[in-house]
């Protein structure tokens, strides 16, 4: 068995070969455990069914992370990238689901300690990160406020102002204690709860491009629920268009971007929100009061080659309004960029992206130097 | 009819081409067919050139696809949500319209013989 057990410690092998290697044992142990139930079986039941397109593409529909994910890659290798990528997604979808009891961050939240796998671990410390950076707002350890309002169950309420500030006390970044060398995570107040979903889908759509390059494939476009990853051009060279929809439906989008290997993801309260007394919920909360925020702001497309990043700072962005996000922007010098469509329908573009955002909308550049 | 005449009616006549041969280009991503998916496999391709009604039955539920006047939507459907039936008419390639409790997938393509248009919408974000 030491074959198979340095296979295991090297599990991460960059080379085609590897993962290659890795298929054929996980196919080895599963011809041997044959007949016994269990997650063996539950992969085959999952097989994704490949559609090879005119144009040289091979695509594959999927439905994980509760939305509808679609893959496209290019190149003689595009099968097996597609099938790589569906794996990825079903292995990042049994670790950060908050919806399965056995996830890492479920067990997490249920025991108020856990020590976390290398992925989710590294996972949990960027969002850390990225909540310091947005100055809190946003906070991995929302989840206990999401869940008075319901959204994570869509068993929608309004809670009490009561209800909402013990909720608030218990959504606290700084009271996450994190072990780099034991991968420990420990929430230090009773009751706190953590939800990755935040970062979960630009993170994992990140790994999926990553993993089409490790097999050979340098043409590709990932979509998980809206939110878009490209990998390098379309064959010919020529970006990939990624139109941004309109909040407010209709037939028309608010504009078309040009991308190459960056992300672009969307968040806005036209996503998921219900209706109690003729008011409006929407799911984008505020952690400054716990209420579903309400700065002006109707969509946020966020542009950058870190596609964890551009999750966060959508609705990081949303939540901030026109005037911070511009500071913010600022303050970060070119990690991103980002189209903000105001409630008066203006959009408001950072010049990174401004020539190659196409729209026929009313448009205000925004430029470092103001 | 003098000859400034003709020249007029001429560079009108130039204008009015030109400004049809844009708006064409426009509409150049525009879609020709609407292919259905379950789970990944294509259960039904449909032209969008004519009016259609389309009852989709499979083992997850109850959809009802209309194509009227080269826009693809849904227009019944037993999920809970209902979510399919209020989103965008499909006009275009690459637009979709997904039934997520039922892993339904419409999404507008070439038809047949139509060339592949590479100025189309590649995906949509939001």
């Amino acid at each position: 068995m030491p074959v198979l057990l340095k296979i295991r410690q090297n599990f991460r092998l960059r080379t085609a070969r590897g993962l290659f290697l890795c298929v054929l044992c996980a196919a080895l142990m599963g011809a041997l455990t044959a007949g016994a139930s269990g997650p063996v079986h539950a992969m085959a039941e999952e097989e994704i069914i490949l559609q090879s397109n005119a144009d040289g593409s091979v695509t594959a529909d999927l439905f994980a992370m509760d939305t509808y994910m679609s893959l496209k890659a290019y190149g003689k290798n595009a099968k097996e990238a597609l099938r790589a990528g569906a794996e990825e997604i079903r292995r990042l979808d049994r670790l950060l689901s908050t919806g399965r009891e056995d996830s890492e961050i479920s067990v997490l939240n249920k025991d108020g300690a856990a020590v976390l796998s290398e992925d989710v671990f590294g996972l949990f410390g960027r969002a850390l990160e990225i909540g310091e950076e947005t100055g809190g707002i946003f906070n991995v350890t929302i989840y206990p406020v999401m869940k008075l309002w319901g959204f994570p169950e869509k068993d929608y309420r309004v809670p009490s102002e009561e209800e909402l500030s013990a909720a608030l006390a218990l959504a606290d970044p700084g009271s996450v204690e994190t072990d780099q060398n034991t991968r420990r995570v420990q929430f230090l107040k009773e009751g706190m709860a953590a939800d990755l979903g935040g970062i979960a889908k630009g993170y994992t759509g990140a790994r999926v491009t990553e993993i089409f390059r490790e097999h050979g494939v340098d043409s590709g476009l990932v979509s998980l629920g809206g939110n878009v990853q490209a990998l390098g051009t379309k064959p010919g060279g020529k970006k990939w268009k990624v139109a941004i929809q309109d909040p407010e439906g209709g037939t028309d989008y608010l504009g078309v971007l040009e991308v190459a290997d960056e992300a672009v993801i969307t968040s806005g309260a036209y996503e998921r929100y219900f209706e109690e007394n003729g008011v409006r919920y929407h799911h984008i909360i505020d952690p400054a009061d716990g209420y579903p925020a309400d700065s002006g702001v109707v969509s946020s497309t966020i542009v950058s080659s870190d596609g964890t990043l551009a999750d966060a700072l959508s609705t990081s962005l949303y939540i901030m309004g026109t005037e911070k996000a511009e500071e913010f922007w600022r303050e970060c010098g070119g990690t991103f960029d980002y189209v903000l469509e105001a409630e008066d329908g203006t959009l408001y573009v950072t010049e990174g992206i401004a020539d190659r955002f196409e729209s026929t909308r009313k448009r205000v550049t925004v430029r470092k130097d103001g | 009819m003098k000859k400034k005449d003709l020249l007029l009616l001429a560079g009108l006549l130039l204008a009015a081409g030109l400004a049809a041969l844009i708006l064409m280009a426009g509409r150049r991503g525009e879609a020709g067919a609407v292919t259905v998916r379950v789970d990944g496999q294509v259960v039904g391709i449909w032209s969008l050139a004519e009016d259609r009604e389309e009852d989709i039955d499979t083992e997850y539920g109850h959809n009802h696809l209309s194509i009227r006047q080269g826009a693809a939507y849904m227009t019944e459907a037993d999920c809970p949500d209902g979510y399919c039936m209020q989103q965008k008419k499909i006009t275009g390639i690459g637009e979709t319209i997904v039934c997520l409790p039922h892993r339904l997938v419409a999404e507008g393509v070439a038809a047949e013989g139509q060339t592949a248009d590479e100025d189309g919408i590649d995906a949509v974000t939001g």
